[in-house]
Protein backbone atom coordinates (compact mmCIF):
# COMPACT_ATOMS: atom_id res chain seq x y z
CA UNK A 1 0.00 0.00 0.00
CA UNK A 2 1.47 3.74 -0.69
CA UNK A 3 1.08 5.99 1.47
CA UNK A 4 1.75 9.10 -0.43
CA UNK A 5 -0.01 12.70 -1.25
CA UNK A 6 -4.25 11.82 -0.81
CA UNK A 7 -6.38 12.96 -3.10
CA UNK A 8 -9.81 13.30 -4.04
CA UNK A 9 -10.48 14.96 -6.83
CA UNK A 10 -8.72 18.31 -6.83
CA UNK A 11 -8.85 17.82 -3.04
CA UNK A 12 -6.12 17.43 -1.19
CA UNK A 13 -7.08 15.65 2.05
CA UNK A 14 -3.81 16.29 3.68
CA UNK A 15 -4.14 19.83 3.28
CA UNK A 16 -7.05 19.88 4.72
CA UNK A 17 -5.91 18.37 8.20
CA UNK A 18 -2.77 20.61 8.10
CA UNK A 19 -4.29 23.44 7.04
CA UNK A 20 -4.08 26.36 9.57
CA UNK A 21 -7.73 27.62 11.36
CA UNK A 22 -8.87 30.75 10.48
CA UNK A 23 -6.97 33.51 12.53
CA UNK A 24 -9.00 35.53 15.24
CA UNK A 25 -11.43 38.20 14.24
CA UNK A 26 -14.10 40.45 15.27
CA UNK A 27 -16.17 38.09 12.56
CA UNK A 28 -15.03 34.89 13.15
CA UNK A 29 -17.53 32.83 15.67
CA UNK A 30 -16.04 31.60 18.38
CA UNK A 31 -14.66 27.76 18.03
CA UNK A 32 -16.85 26.88 21.65
CA UNK A 33 -19.40 29.56 23.31
CA UNK A 34 -20.42 28.61 26.95
CA UNK A 35 -23.55 30.49 27.91
CA UNK A 36 -24.23 30.24 32.16
CA UNK A 37 -23.50 26.89 31.19
CA UNK A 38 -24.68 24.54 34.66
CA UNK A 39 -24.65 20.71 34.53
CA UNK A 40 -26.32 18.82 38.12
CA UNK A 41 -26.44 14.35 37.58
CA UNK A 42 -29.53 13.37 39.31
CA UNK A 43 -27.38 11.97 42.64
CA UNK A 44 -24.34 15.14 42.31
CA UNK A 45 -26.01 18.64 41.64
CA UNK A 46 -23.87 21.71 40.39
CA UNK A 47 -21.09 19.44 38.70
CA UNK A 48 -20.68 22.24 36.72
CA UNK A 49 -22.13 25.82 37.86
CA UNK A 50 -22.44 28.60 35.57
CA UNK A 51 -19.61 28.66 33.60
CA UNK A 52 -18.95 31.37 30.86
CA UNK A 53 -16.62 30.59 28.29
CA UNK A 54 -15.21 31.42 24.69
CA UNK A 55 -12.51 29.70 23.42
CA UNK A 56 -11.43 30.79 19.50
CA UNK A 57 -10.90 29.17 16.98
CA UNK A 58 -7.17 27.87 16.68
CA UNK A 59 -6.70 28.11 20.44
CA UNK A 60 -5.03 25.33 22.37
CA UNK A 61 -6.70 25.18 25.80
CA UNK A 62 -5.89 23.11 28.73
CA UNK A 63 -8.62 21.86 31.62
CA UNK A 64 -7.04 21.39 35.10
CA UNK A 65 -8.72 19.96 38.00
CA UNK A 66 -8.88 17.59 40.67
CA UNK A 67 -10.98 14.10 40.13
CA UNK A 68 -14.18 14.64 40.33
CA UNK A 69 -14.34 18.54 39.47
CA UNK A 70 -16.32 18.21 35.99
CA UNK A 71 -14.00 17.88 33.01
CA UNK A 72 -14.87 14.90 31.32
CA UNK A 73 -18.59 16.29 32.19
CA UNK A 74 -18.14 19.76 30.19
CA UNK A 75 -16.40 17.93 27.54
CA UNK A 76 -19.44 15.61 27.27
CA UNK A 77 -21.47 18.70 27.38
CA UNK A 78 -19.81 20.43 24.61
CA UNK A 79 -19.99 17.01 22.44
CA UNK A 80 -23.80 17.30 22.93
CA UNK A 81 -23.64 13.98 24.81
CA UNK A 82 -25.18 15.44 27.75
CA UNK A 83 -27.80 18.48 27.94
CA UNK A 84 -27.08 20.85 30.26
CA UNK A 85 -29.45 21.67 33.06
CA UNK A 86 -29.48 25.64 32.28
CA UNK A 87 -27.21 27.45 29.88
CA UNK A 88 -26.08 26.82 26.15
CA UNK A 89 -23.09 25.39 24.49
CA UNK A 90 -22.79 26.79 20.77
CA UNK A 91 -20.13 25.42 18.30
CA UNK A 92 -18.40 27.38 15.20
CA UNK A 93 -21.49 29.87 16.41
CA UNK A 94 -24.38 27.18 16.23
CA UNK A 95 -26.11 25.97 19.33
CA UNK A 96 -25.10 22.33 20.03
CA UNK A 97 -28.35 19.69 19.76
CA UNK A 98 -27.66 16.62 22.32
CA UNK A 99 -27.74 13.70 20.17
CA UNK A 100 -26.84 15.27 17.13
CA UNK A 101 -24.07 14.45 15.21
CA UNK A 102 -21.50 16.94 14.65
CA UNK A 103 -18.37 15.88 12.49
CA UNK A 104 -17.10 19.42 13.05
CA UNK A 105 -15.89 18.06 16.63
CA UNK A 106 -14.09 15.14 17.65
CA UNK A 107 -13.40 13.42 20.92
CA UNK A 108 -10.55 11.41 21.72
CA UNK A 109 -11.65 9.17 24.96
CA UNK A 110 -9.77 8.83 27.89
CA UNK A 111 -9.76 5.01 27.51
CA UNK A 112 -9.26 3.72 24.38
CA UNK A 113 -10.37 0.56 24.72
CA UNK A 114 -14.01 2.33 24.83
CA UNK A 115 -13.21 3.95 21.16
CA UNK A 116 -11.81 0.88 19.25
CA UNK A 117 -14.26 -1.46 18.64
CA UNK A 118 -13.52 -2.91 15.47
CA UNK A 119 -11.46 -5.64 13.91
CA UNK A 120 -8.28 -3.46 12.05
CA UNK A 121 -7.09 -0.17 12.61
CA UNK A 122 -7.94 0.66 8.71
CA UNK A 123 -11.48 -0.51 9.87
CA UNK A 124 -11.39 1.51 12.77
CA UNK A 125 -10.04 4.60 11.38
CA UNK A 126 -12.67 4.33 8.46
CA UNK A 127 -15.79 3.71 10.92
CA UNK A 128 -16.72 7.82 10.79
CA UNK A 129 -16.24 8.82 6.95
CA UNK A 130 -18.29 5.70 6.36
CA UNK A 131 -20.97 6.62 8.93
CA UNK A 132 -20.91 10.52 6.69
CA UNK A 133 -21.89 8.56 3.97
CA UNK A 134 -18.31 9.74 1.87
CA UNK A 135 -17.49 7.47 -1.05
CA UNK A 136 -15.55 4.39 -0.56
CA UNK A 137 -12.89 6.84 -2.75
CA UNK A 138 -12.86 9.63 0.06
CA UNK A 139 -13.28 7.68 2.98
CA UNK A 140 -9.79 5.68 1.51
CA UNK A 141 -8.72 9.50 1.41
CA UNK A 142 -9.19 10.41 4.78
CA UNK A 143 -8.10 7.39 6.58
CA UNK A 144 -4.99 7.42 4.65
CA UNK A 145 -4.66 10.14 5.53
CA UNK A 146 -5.49 10.32 9.16
CA UNK A 147 -3.09 7.48 9.40
CA UNK A 148 0.10 9.53 7.96
CA UNK A 149 -0.39 12.42 10.14
CA UNK A 150 -0.46 10.29 13.30
CA UNK A 151 1.82 7.72 12.23
CA UNK A 152 0.01 4.44 12.59
CA UNK A 153 0.42 3.32 8.63
CA UNK A 154 2.29 0.49 9.74
CA UNK A 155 -0.48 -0.68 12.04
CA UNK A 156 -3.57 -0.59 9.48
CA UNK A 157 -4.00 -4.29 9.21
CA UNK A 158 -3.49 -5.01 13.20
CA UNK A 159 -6.66 -5.59 15.33
CA UNK A 160 -6.64 -2.53 17.53
CA UNK A 161 -6.67 -4.49 21.29
CA UNK A 162 -3.64 -6.26 20.10
CA UNK A 163 -1.54 -2.64 20.32
CA UNK A 164 0.62 -0.86 22.65
CA UNK A 165 -1.08 2.16 25.04
CA UNK A 166 0.74 4.49 22.71
CA UNK A 167 -0.08 2.91 19.65
CA UNK A 168 -4.02 2.93 20.60
CA UNK A 169 -4.23 6.27 21.61
CA UNK A 170 -2.87 7.63 18.32
CA UNK A 171 -4.86 5.30 16.08
CA UNK A 172 -8.04 6.16 18.35
CA UNK A 173 -6.64 10.46 17.26
CA UNK A 174 -6.57 8.68 13.48
CA UNK A 175 -10.35 7.70 13.88
CA UNK A 176 -11.21 11.10 15.08
CA UNK A 177 -9.38 13.08 13.05
CA UNK A 178 -10.57 10.82 9.88
CA UNK A 179 -13.93 13.02 10.32
CA UNK A 180 -11.98 16.56 9.55
CA UNK A 181 -13.31 17.74 12.53
CA UNK A 182 -12.49 21.66 13.64
CA UNK A 183 -12.36 21.04 17.01
CA UNK A 184 -10.78 18.29 18.48
CA UNK A 185 -11.23 17.35 22.57
CA UNK A 186 -8.76 15.11 24.57
CA UNK A 187 -9.71 14.02 27.63
CA UNK A 188 -6.68 12.53 29.46
CA UNK A 189 -4.15 11.83 26.44
CA UNK A 190 -1.19 11.04 28.64
CA UNK A 191 -2.73 9.01 30.95
CA UNK A 192 -1.07 5.80 31.33
CA UNK A 193 1.47 6.41 28.29
CA UNK A 194 5.09 5.87 28.76
CA UNK A 195 7.97 8.41 27.97
CA UNK A 196 8.67 7.97 24.40
CA UNK A 197 4.51 7.84 23.88
CA UNK A 198 4.21 10.82 26.09
CA UNK A 199 6.78 12.79 23.83
CA UNK A 200 5.44 11.49 20.49
CA UNK A 201 2.39 12.42 21.90
CA UNK A 202 3.29 16.22 22.61
CA UNK A 203 4.78 16.50 19.12
CA UNK A 204 1.77 15.40 17.51
CA UNK A 205 -0.04 17.99 19.29
CA UNK A 206 2.38 20.88 19.03
CA UNK A 207 2.08 20.53 15.02
CA UNK A 208 -1.70 20.22 14.95
CA UNK A 209 -3.50 22.78 13.36
CA UNK A 210 -6.99 22.14 15.12
CA UNK A 211 -8.40 24.14 17.74
CA UNK A 212 -8.49 21.54 20.74
CA UNK A 213 -9.20 21.72 24.12
CA UNK A 214 -7.49 19.23 26.55
CA UNK A 215 -7.90 17.64 29.90
CA UNK A 216 -4.82 16.49 32.17
CA UNK A 217 -3.19 15.62 35.36
CA UNK A 218 -0.09 16.01 33.74
CA UNK A 219 0.77 19.71 33.97
CA UNK A 220 4.12 19.58 32.19
CA UNK A 221 2.45 18.47 29.47
CA UNK A 222 -0.08 21.55 29.44
CA UNK A 223 2.32 23.63 29.67
CA UNK A 224 4.34 21.99 27.02
CA UNK A 225 0.83 21.99 24.30
CA UNK A 226 -1.24 24.63 25.14
CA UNK A 227 -1.49 28.23 25.14
CA UNK A 228 -3.92 29.02 27.64
CA UNK A 229 -5.51 27.46 30.79
CA UNK A 230 -8.60 26.46 32.74
CA UNK A 231 -8.44 25.88 36.02
CA UNK A 232 -11.75 24.55 37.48
CA UNK A 233 -13.08 24.36 41.26
CA UNK A 234 -15.84 22.73 42.57
CA UNK A 235 -17.72 23.10 38.94
CA UNK A 236 -16.79 26.63 38.19
CA UNK A 237 -13.52 28.70 36.39
CA UNK A 238 -11.49 29.59 39.38
CA UNK A 239 -8.74 31.03 36.58
CA UNK A 240 -8.34 31.34 33.14
CA UNK A 241 -5.15 32.52 31.55
CA UNK A 242 -1.42 32.18 30.16
CA UNK A 243 -0.48 28.43 31.49
CA UNK A 244 2.43 29.29 32.72
CA UNK A 245 1.02 32.57 34.92
CA UNK A 246 -2.11 30.92 35.88
CA UNK A 247 0.04 27.59 37.20
CA UNK A 248 2.58 29.22 39.03
CA UNK A 249 0.24 31.04 41.28
CA UNK A 250 0.62 28.44 44.46
CA UNK A 251 -1.88 29.58 46.20
CA UNK A 252 -4.79 29.09 43.76
CA UNK A 253 -3.17 25.95 42.57
CA UNK A 254 -3.33 24.61 46.16
CA UNK A 255 -6.64 25.87 46.99
CA UNK A 256 -8.19 24.08 43.19
CA UNK A 257 -6.38 20.89 44.87
CA UNK A 258 -3.34 21.13 42.80
CA UNK A 259 -0.03 21.57 42.82
CA UNK A 260 2.33 23.64 41.00
CA UNK A 261 4.38 22.31 38.20
CA UNK A 262 7.70 21.43 38.89
CA UNK A 263 9.17 23.40 36.09
CA UNK A 264 7.73 26.54 37.57
CA UNK A 265 8.93 25.89 40.88
CA UNK A 266 12.75 27.51 40.73
CA UNK A 267 13.78 25.08 42.84
CA UNK A 268 16.79 22.79 41.82
CA UNK A 269 17.96 20.17 44.50
CA UNK A 270 22.12 19.79 44.25
CA UNK A 271 23.62 16.83 43.02
CA UNK A 272 24.98 14.78 45.63
CA UNK B 1 -11.37 -23.70 26.19
CA UNK B 2 -10.15 -21.06 23.70
CA UNK B 3 -12.32 -18.19 22.57
CA UNK B 4 -10.43 -16.85 19.94
CA UNK B 5 -11.87 -18.72 16.86
CA UNK B 6 -9.96 -16.99 13.91
CA UNK B 7 -6.37 -17.06 14.95
CA UNK B 8 -5.95 -19.10 12.21
CA UNK B 9 -7.95 -17.49 9.79
CA UNK B 10 -4.91 -16.06 8.00
CA UNK B 11 -3.70 -19.68 6.60
CA UNK B 12 -3.27 -20.36 2.73
CA UNK B 13 -5.94 -23.20 1.87
CA UNK B 14 -8.80 -23.92 -0.54
CA UNK B 15 -11.08 -23.75 2.71
CA UNK B 16 -9.27 -20.50 3.51
CA UNK B 17 -10.32 -19.30 -0.36
CA UNK B 18 -13.63 -20.40 -0.48
CA UNK B 19 -15.99 -17.28 -0.88
CA UNK B 20 -17.08 -16.58 2.94
CA UNK B 21 -20.80 -16.77 1.51
CA UNK B 22 -20.23 -19.80 -0.15
CA UNK B 23 -18.47 -21.01 2.13
CA UNK B 24 -21.61 -19.61 4.84
CA UNK B 25 -23.99 -21.00 3.12
CA UNK B 26 -21.94 -24.47 2.07
CA UNK B 27 -20.87 -25.62 5.16
CA UNK B 28 -24.45 -24.69 7.10
CA UNK B 29 -26.22 -26.97 4.45
CA UNK B 30 -23.79 -29.77 5.54
CA UNK B 31 -24.23 -29.34 9.40
CA UNK B 32 -28.35 -29.25 8.44
CA UNK B 33 -27.97 -32.14 6.62
CA UNK B 34 -26.21 -33.85 9.53
CA UNK B 35 -28.73 -32.69 12.20
CA UNK B 36 -30.89 -34.68 10.39
CA UNK B 37 -29.40 -37.73 9.74
CA UNK B 38 -31.15 -40.89 12.48
CA UNK B 39 -29.46 -43.59 10.69
CA UNK B 40 -26.34 -45.05 12.54
CA UNK B 41 -25.01 -46.59 9.65
CA UNK B 42 -24.66 -42.84 7.87
CA UNK B 43 -22.53 -42.08 10.67
CA UNK B 44 -18.73 -42.99 9.41
CA UNK B 45 -19.68 -41.07 6.22
CA UNK B 46 -20.43 -38.45 8.11
CA UNK B 47 -17.37 -38.26 9.55
CA UNK B 48 -15.50 -38.72 6.66
CA UNK B 49 -16.67 -35.69 4.90
CA UNK B 50 -15.33 -33.84 8.20
CA UNK B 51 -12.51 -35.22 8.69
CA UNK B 52 -12.20 -34.64 4.34
CA UNK B 53 -13.22 -30.76 5.05
CA UNK B 54 -10.98 -30.58 8.29
CA UNK B 55 -8.46 -31.95 6.64
CA UNK B 56 -8.72 -29.47 3.56
CA UNK B 57 -8.42 -26.11 5.98
CA UNK B 58 -5.02 -26.90 7.17
CA UNK B 59 -6.40 -26.26 10.91
CA UNK B 60 -4.14 -27.57 13.39
CA UNK B 61 -5.52 -30.51 14.98
CA UNK B 62 -4.76 -29.10 18.45
CA UNK B 63 -7.02 -26.28 17.31
CA UNK B 64 -9.57 -28.82 17.14
CA UNK B 65 -8.84 -30.57 20.35
CA UNK B 66 -8.58 -27.32 22.72
CA UNK B 67 -12.05 -26.14 21.73
CA UNK B 68 -13.77 -29.79 21.75
CA UNK B 69 -12.46 -30.13 25.12
CA UNK B 70 -15.08 -29.35 27.49
CA UNK B 71 -17.87 -29.37 24.98
CA UNK B 72 -16.98 -32.90 24.44
CA UNK B 73 -17.51 -33.67 28.46
CA UNK B 74 -20.32 -32.01 28.45
CA UNK B 75 -21.96 -34.10 25.83
CA UNK B 76 -20.19 -37.60 27.17
CA UNK B 77 -21.65 -36.56 30.37
CA UNK B 78 -24.72 -36.28 29.02
CA UNK B 79 -24.63 -39.43 26.56
CA UNK B 80 -22.64 -41.59 29.04
CA UNK B 81 -25.78 -43.39 30.81
CA UNK B 82 -27.53 -43.74 27.23
CA UNK B 83 -25.94 -47.45 26.39
CA UNK B 84 -27.00 -48.21 30.55
CA UNK B 85 -30.42 -46.90 30.47
CA UNK B 86 -32.04 -46.79 27.01
CA UNK B 87 -33.42 -50.08 24.92
CA UNK B 88 -34.22 -53.77 25.59
CA UNK B 89 -31.53 -55.66 23.48
CA UNK B 90 -29.05 -56.74 26.25
CA UNK B 91 -25.15 -57.23 24.84
CA UNK B 92 -23.50 -57.53 28.24
CA UNK B 93 -23.89 -56.86 31.63
CA UNK B 94 -22.31 -57.40 35.01
CA UNK B 95 -24.24 -57.17 38.01
CA UNK B 96 -26.61 -54.18 37.65
CA UNK B 97 -25.08 -53.15 34.73
CA UNK B 98 -26.44 -53.57 31.01
CA UNK B 99 -25.09 -52.53 28.40
CA UNK B 100 -27.93 -52.24 25.92
CA UNK B 101 -27.64 -51.93 21.88
CA UNK B 102 -30.10 -49.40 21.20
CA UNK B 103 -28.18 -47.13 24.13
CA UNK B 104 -25.17 -47.80 22.24
CA UNK B 105 -26.71 -46.84 18.92
CA UNK B 106 -28.26 -43.69 19.74
CA UNK B 107 -25.14 -42.81 22.16
CA UNK B 108 -22.85 -43.30 18.63
CA UNK B 109 -25.22 -41.46 17.03
CA UNK B 110 -25.12 -38.39 19.09
CA UNK B 111 -21.67 -38.58 19.51
CA UNK B 112 -21.11 -39.04 15.35
CA UNK B 113 -23.59 -35.85 14.95
CA UNK B 114 -21.97 -33.63 17.91
CA UNK B 115 -18.12 -34.31 16.49
CA UNK B 116 -19.03 -33.65 12.95
CA UNK B 117 -21.35 -30.53 13.21
CA UNK B 118 -18.89 -29.11 15.81
CA UNK B 119 -15.98 -29.56 13.89
CA UNK B 120 -17.68 -27.92 10.60
CA UNK B 121 -18.69 -25.43 12.80
CA UNK B 122 -15.05 -24.28 13.72
CA UNK B 123 -14.00 -25.37 10.25
CA UNK B 124 -16.55 -21.85 9.17
CA UNK B 125 -15.52 -20.01 11.78
CA UNK B 126 -12.05 -20.95 11.52
CA UNK B 127 -11.16 -20.48 8.15
CA UNK B 128 -12.16 -16.62 7.89
CA UNK B 129 -11.55 -13.48 9.90
CA UNK B 130 -14.65 -13.06 12.53
CA UNK B 131 -15.45 -9.38 10.34
CA UNK B 132 -15.26 -11.13 6.80
CA UNK B 133 -17.73 -13.50 8.42
CA UNK B 134 -20.29 -11.38 9.57
CA UNK B 135 -20.32 -9.30 6.33
CA UNK B 136 -21.02 -12.44 4.72
CA UNK B 137 -24.11 -13.16 6.47
CA UNK B 138 -24.74 -9.35 6.15
CA UNK B 139 -24.75 -9.44 2.74
CA UNK B 140 -26.82 -12.92 2.70
CA UNK B 141 -29.69 -10.42 4.52
CA UNK B 142 -28.74 -10.47 8.23
CA UNK B 143 -30.34 -6.86 9.43
CA UNK B 144 -27.32 -4.39 10.00
CA UNK B 145 -28.23 -3.98 13.72
CA UNK B 146 -27.12 -7.55 14.39
CA UNK B 147 -24.12 -7.53 12.26
CA UNK B 148 -23.25 -4.48 14.53
CA UNK B 149 -23.89 -6.37 17.83
CA UNK B 150 -22.35 -9.29 17.11
CA UNK B 151 -19.07 -7.70 16.02
CA UNK B 152 -19.12 -5.81 19.27
CA UNK B 153 -20.14 -8.58 21.29
CA UNK B 154 -16.88 -10.66 19.66
CA UNK B 155 -14.65 -7.36 20.08
CA UNK B 156 -15.56 -6.83 23.72
CA UNK B 157 -15.86 -10.43 25.16
CA UNK B 158 -11.95 -10.92 25.25
CA UNK B 159 -11.92 -7.15 27.00
CA UNK B 160 -14.89 -8.60 29.86
CA UNK B 161 -12.74 -12.03 30.29
CA UNK B 162 -8.65 -9.93 30.45
CA UNK B 163 -10.78 -8.27 32.97
CA UNK B 164 -11.98 -10.97 34.80
CA UNK B 165 -8.60 -12.29 35.09
CA UNK B 166 -7.12 -9.57 36.48
CA UNK B 167 -10.14 -9.18 39.00
CA UNK B 168 -9.28 -13.01 39.92
CA UNK B 169 -5.90 -12.29 39.93
CA UNK B 170 -6.48 -9.42 42.19
CA UNK B 171 -8.22 -11.43 44.64
CA UNK B 172 -5.80 -14.02 44.81
CA UNK B 173 -3.50 -12.17 45.61
CA UNK B 174 -5.24 -10.69 48.86
CA UNK B 175 -5.60 -14.45 50.05
CA UNK B 176 -8.79 -15.92 48.19
CA UNK B 177 -8.40 -19.02 46.74
CA UNK B 178 -11.80 -21.05 45.42
CA UNK B 179 -11.84 -24.66 46.86
CA UNK B 180 -14.60 -26.21 45.70
CA UNK B 181 -14.20 -28.70 48.64
CA UNK B 182 -14.07 -26.22 50.86
CA UNK B 183 -16.81 -24.00 49.35
CA UNK B 184 -18.71 -21.85 51.88
CA UNK B 185 -21.14 -19.01 51.64
CA UNK B 186 -19.16 -16.34 51.92
CA UNK B 187 -17.00 -17.34 49.00
CA UNK B 188 -20.51 -17.65 47.17
CA UNK B 189 -20.92 -13.81 48.49
CA UNK B 190 -17.44 -12.75 46.71
CA UNK B 191 -17.70 -14.86 43.78
CA UNK B 192 -21.07 -13.28 43.06
CA UNK B 193 -19.19 -9.79 43.58
CA UNK B 194 -17.08 -10.10 41.23
CA UNK B 195 -19.25 -11.19 38.65
CA UNK B 196 -21.63 -8.09 39.89
CA UNK B 197 -18.91 -5.90 39.73
CA UNK B 198 -17.86 -7.16 36.20
CA UNK B 199 -21.16 -6.78 35.00
CA UNK B 200 -21.43 -3.52 36.26
CA UNK B 201 -18.37 -2.64 34.34
CA UNK B 202 -19.37 -4.08 31.19
CA UNK B 203 -22.60 -2.05 31.21
CA UNK B 204 -21.01 1.17 31.97
CA UNK B 205 -18.02 0.22 29.06
CA UNK B 206 -20.99 -0.56 26.94
CA UNK B 207 -22.21 3.22 27.27
CA UNK B 208 -18.70 4.61 26.34
CA UNK B 209 -18.72 2.69 23.27
CA UNK B 210 -22.33 3.59 22.08
CA UNK B 211 -21.45 7.08 23.29
CA UNK B 212 -17.78 7.15 20.80
CA UNK B 213 -19.90 5.35 17.84
CA UNK B 214 -22.39 8.43 18.15
CA UNK B 215 -19.85 10.57 18.10
CA UNK B 216 -18.22 9.05 15.43
CA UNK B 217 -22.16 9.59 13.03
CA UNK B 218 -22.93 6.20 14.38
CA UNK B 219 -26.89 5.77 13.01
CA UNK B 220 -26.40 9.30 11.49
CA UNK B 221 -27.12 7.96 8.19
CA UNK B 222 -29.93 5.14 7.84
CA UNK B 223 -27.85 2.56 5.96
CA UNK B 224 -24.00 2.92 6.25
CA UNK B 225 -21.76 2.07 3.51
CA UNK B 226 -19.24 -1.24 4.59
CA UNK B 227 -16.10 -0.80 2.77
CA UNK B 228 -16.09 -4.02 0.78
CA UNK B 229 -14.16 -7.27 1.15
CA UNK B 230 -11.18 -7.99 -1.01
CA UNK B 231 -11.98 -8.47 -4.67
CA UNK B 232 -11.69 -11.74 -5.93
CA UNK B 233 -9.38 -13.32 -8.32
CA UNK B 234 -11.13 -14.91 -11.62
CA UNK B 235 -9.52 -18.15 -11.13
CA UNK B 236 -11.61 -18.52 -7.60
CA UNK B 237 -15.04 -18.01 -8.77
CA UNK B 238 -14.98 -21.33 -10.39
CA UNK B 239 -13.36 -22.67 -6.62
CA UNK B 240 -16.38 -20.58 -5.29
CA UNK B 241 -18.93 -22.42 -7.29
CA UNK B 242 -17.63 -25.54 -7.33
CA UNK B 243 -17.30 -25.61 -3.74
CA UNK B 244 -20.80 -24.26 -2.80
CA UNK B 245 -22.16 -26.89 -5.56
CA UNK B 246 -20.49 -29.89 -3.65
CA UNK B 247 -21.47 -29.07 -0.03
CA UNK B 248 -24.85 -28.78 -1.58
CA UNK B 249 -24.52 -32.03 -3.01
CA UNK B 250 -23.73 -33.82 0.02
CA UNK B 251 -25.73 -32.10 2.06
CA UNK B 252 -28.47 -33.28 -0.16
CA UNK B 253 -27.00 -36.85 -0.38
CA UNK B 254 -27.23 -37.42 3.48
CA UNK B 255 -31.10 -35.89 3.24
CA UNK B 256 -32.18 -37.95 0.75
CA UNK B 257 -30.31 -41.06 1.91
CA UNK B 258 -31.35 -40.86 5.23
CA UNK B 259 -35.25 -40.14 3.83
CA UNK B 260 -35.06 -43.49 2.12
CA UNK B 261 -33.71 -45.50 4.42
CA UNK B 262 -36.02 -44.35 6.99
CA UNK B 263 -39.01 -45.02 4.34
CA UNK B 264 -37.62 -48.57 3.79
CA UNK B 265 -37.07 -49.05 7.38
CA UNK B 266 -40.91 -48.45 7.84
Amino acid sequence: MEWGRVMIGETDINAILKSQPPTRSAMAPAAIALANLSFSYPDKPNVLHDLNLDIHQGERVGIVGYNGCGKTTLFMLVCGVLTPSTGSVALLGEPVAPGRFRPDIGLVFQNPDDQLFSATVWEDVAFAPENMGLSPEEVEARVRSAMQLTGTEALHQRPPHHLSGGEKRMVAIAGVLAMLPQVMIYDEPTANLDLRARRRLIRFLQSSPQTFLTSSHDLEFILEVCDRVIVLNEGRIAADGDPAQVMRDRVLMEASGLEVPHSLTHTHRSEP
Amino acid sequence: MRLELDEYAYLDSPIHRWDARAKLIGLLAIITSFAFVEQLQYVPAMLGVTVVIYALSRLPVSFLTTRLRYPGIFILGVVGLLPFLSGSTVLWSWGFLSLRQEGVMAAALVVGRFFSILTLGLVLFGTTPFIAQVRAMRSLGLPGILADMLLLTYRYLFVLLEMLTTMRRAMRLRGFSFHPSRFNLQDLQRLASLMGTLFIRSYEQSQRIYTAMRLRGYGALPHRHITPVAQRQAGDVLWHRFGLMLALLTSAGFLIADGLWSGVAS
